[in-house]
């Protein structure tokens, strides 16, 4: 147990014994090497299953607007004398905190519905880089010490260096430490990262038709399973356009062309609102490579609007807000 | 399509705010203004009542061109309309660019009921654009 566990556990234990929340959200040991789960703990007995490390992946904003969504809906029917408040207690490292600003900013729920346990994050383990390190052989066992990760397959045992194996957006991550957070189980300095946006201008600068031809030949693979959709905090519609049949969005069936237009839909509600988590990455099952994609509409919020998602409470999201003097180059004007 | 290059003609979806351009292109009819009859006008209550995913939807079922216009910045009907879509075109303009979409499948503008001409002139060098370009290919959906 590292010291940020000792203190997640020992804040949540408190939180929970004082009944100052009545449930935390964070990470348990997962069921296979390398890997942790979501957990939901409701009693103090439990806090020992808290975990966090460089095998925590998902951002758990998501369980929280869940929780308090479907809260919020049972408290529906109840008399107004006879409601009750849930608190939500939240691991939360800096893009879950991220998301969790834009979930109050767009008034999901009250700040005060929320306590947020902030960690000092310095990346998590990139699935898809760990196998192609380890030749995609299973693996059988596997730890992390400091900054070596120990692998072991049917093959052999592999040493990595933490950095090789690193989520590419954690690589170039400078939130290591929560933008909000009521109790802090430790700080650590801002990665000195790289150009965040260095693969979109590489991108940009190829010809239109090797653009889309990368970009159709990564949709082909997309099988539609939604899965990245239902794991990012900033999708959290209860009916979604991918679903919708009138009018039909996005076509049933298994049309490539209908590919694209999901995922330029989707791509296209996270403008301003993605945090560069990574979660829909981590969960794709066919490697896609989102995150060029999605960066692309982070630069344009940073360069047109100044913006970052979910970094300022008190600043609108770019779609939520204008100014009168916004850019306008790309308006066409007949000779 | 059997049809040759040469004889080829490009269809081109223009949605519009009911405020302006439509008035506007209603005047370039009643000045007598010529313009190629390329673009068909779908006719919206404001430029802010543009969904992004209408110019998709355009686009994946077979339009060659798409233009967006709406009252100019500060003559809005609904006051500011236009400029919450105008950062939404912003956005996905450059997305479809970035994606490989041709920069002038997709065309935004502001044509105020007073400017039949401009009208007439948009879809004059609109058309001439979307001509140049050819046949869209992508985003298409074919069985
Ligand atoms: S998780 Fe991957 S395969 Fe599933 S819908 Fe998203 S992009 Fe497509
Ligand atoms: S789109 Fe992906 S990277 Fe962005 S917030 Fe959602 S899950 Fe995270
Ligand atoms: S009324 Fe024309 S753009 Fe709003």
């Amino acid at each position: 147990m590292n010291d940020i566990e000792k203190n997640i556990r020992e804040e949540a234990k408190r939180l929970l014994d004082e009944n100052l929340v009545d449930l935390v959200i964070g990470y348990q040991e997962g069921t296979l090497p390398l890997q942790t789960a979501p957990v939901f703990i409701s009693s103090g007995d439990e806090v020992d299953k808290l975990v966090f490390n460089s095998c925590c992946k998902q951002n758990l904003a998501i369980y929280v607007h869940a929780a308090l969504k479907q809260h919020h809906q049972a408290q529906e029917r109840v008399k107004p004398e006879d409601k009750k408040q849930k608190v939500v207690g939240v691991i939360a490292r800096g893009c879950t905190s991220r998301s969790l600003v834009i979930h109050l900013q767009e008034q999901q729920y009250l700040r005060e519905e929320i306590v947020v346990i902030g960690v000092p994050c310095s990346g998590y383990i990139d699935k898809n880089k760990l196998a192609e390190k380890t030749d995609g052989a299973e693996i059988v066992a596997g730890s992390v010490d400091g900054d070596t990760v120990t692998v072991e397959t049917a093959k052999g045992t592999t040493k990595l260096k933490l950095d090789e194996v690193l989520a590419g957006n954690c690589l170039t991550c400078a939130y290591n430490n929560p933008v909000i957070s009521d109790f802090s189980a430790g700080e650590i300095p801002a990665r000195d990262c790289a150009d965040e946006f260095a693969e979109v201008d590489e991108f940009a600068a190829l010809s239109e038709s090797e653009r889309w031809d990368y970009f159709s030949r990564e949709m082909n693979k997309c099988m539609r399973c939604f899965a990245c959709r239902n794991i990012c905090p900033s999708c959290y519609c209860a009916s979604c356009f991918a679903e919708q049949s009138q009018p039909e969005w996005v076509g049933a069936g298994i049309n490539p062309s209908d590919n694209q237009v999901f995922q330029v839909m989707r791509m296209f509600h996270m403008a301003g609102r993605c945090v560069d988590c990574g979660s829909c990455v981590e969960v794709c099952a066919e490697g896609i490579d989102l995150r060029k994609f999605l960066k692309k509409l982070d630069q344009d919020d940073q360069n047109l609007y100044g913006h970052k998602a979910g970094v300022k409470l008190d600043e609108p999201s770019p779609l939520a807000s204008f100014r009168e003097n916004d850019r306008e180059t790309f308006i066409f004007e007949p000779e | 399509m059997s049809q040759t290059t040469e004889e080829w003609e490009p269809k081109i979806v223009a949605l519009v705010c009911n405020w302006c351009t439509y008035a506007g292109a209603d005047l370039a009819g009643i000045s007598r203004l010529q313009y190629p009859p390329n673009v068909r006008l779908i006719r919206l209550p404001c430029s802010g009542r543009i969904n992004p995913f209408y110019i998709v939807k355009a686009l994946q079922h077979g339009a060659d061109g798409v233009l967006v216009s709406g009252c100019h910045p500060g003559e809005c009907h609904y006051i500011s309309g236009n400029l919450i879509a105008r950062r939404k075109f912003a956005f996905l303009n450059n997305f479809l660019n970035y994606i490989g979409i041709e920069a002038d499948r997709t065309i935004f503008t502001w044509v105020s009921a007073s400017e039949g001409d401009k009208f007439a002139r948009v879809i004059d060098e609109v058309t001439a654009k979307v001509k140049a370009l050819g046949p869209a290919t992508r985003l298409i959906k074919t069985d």
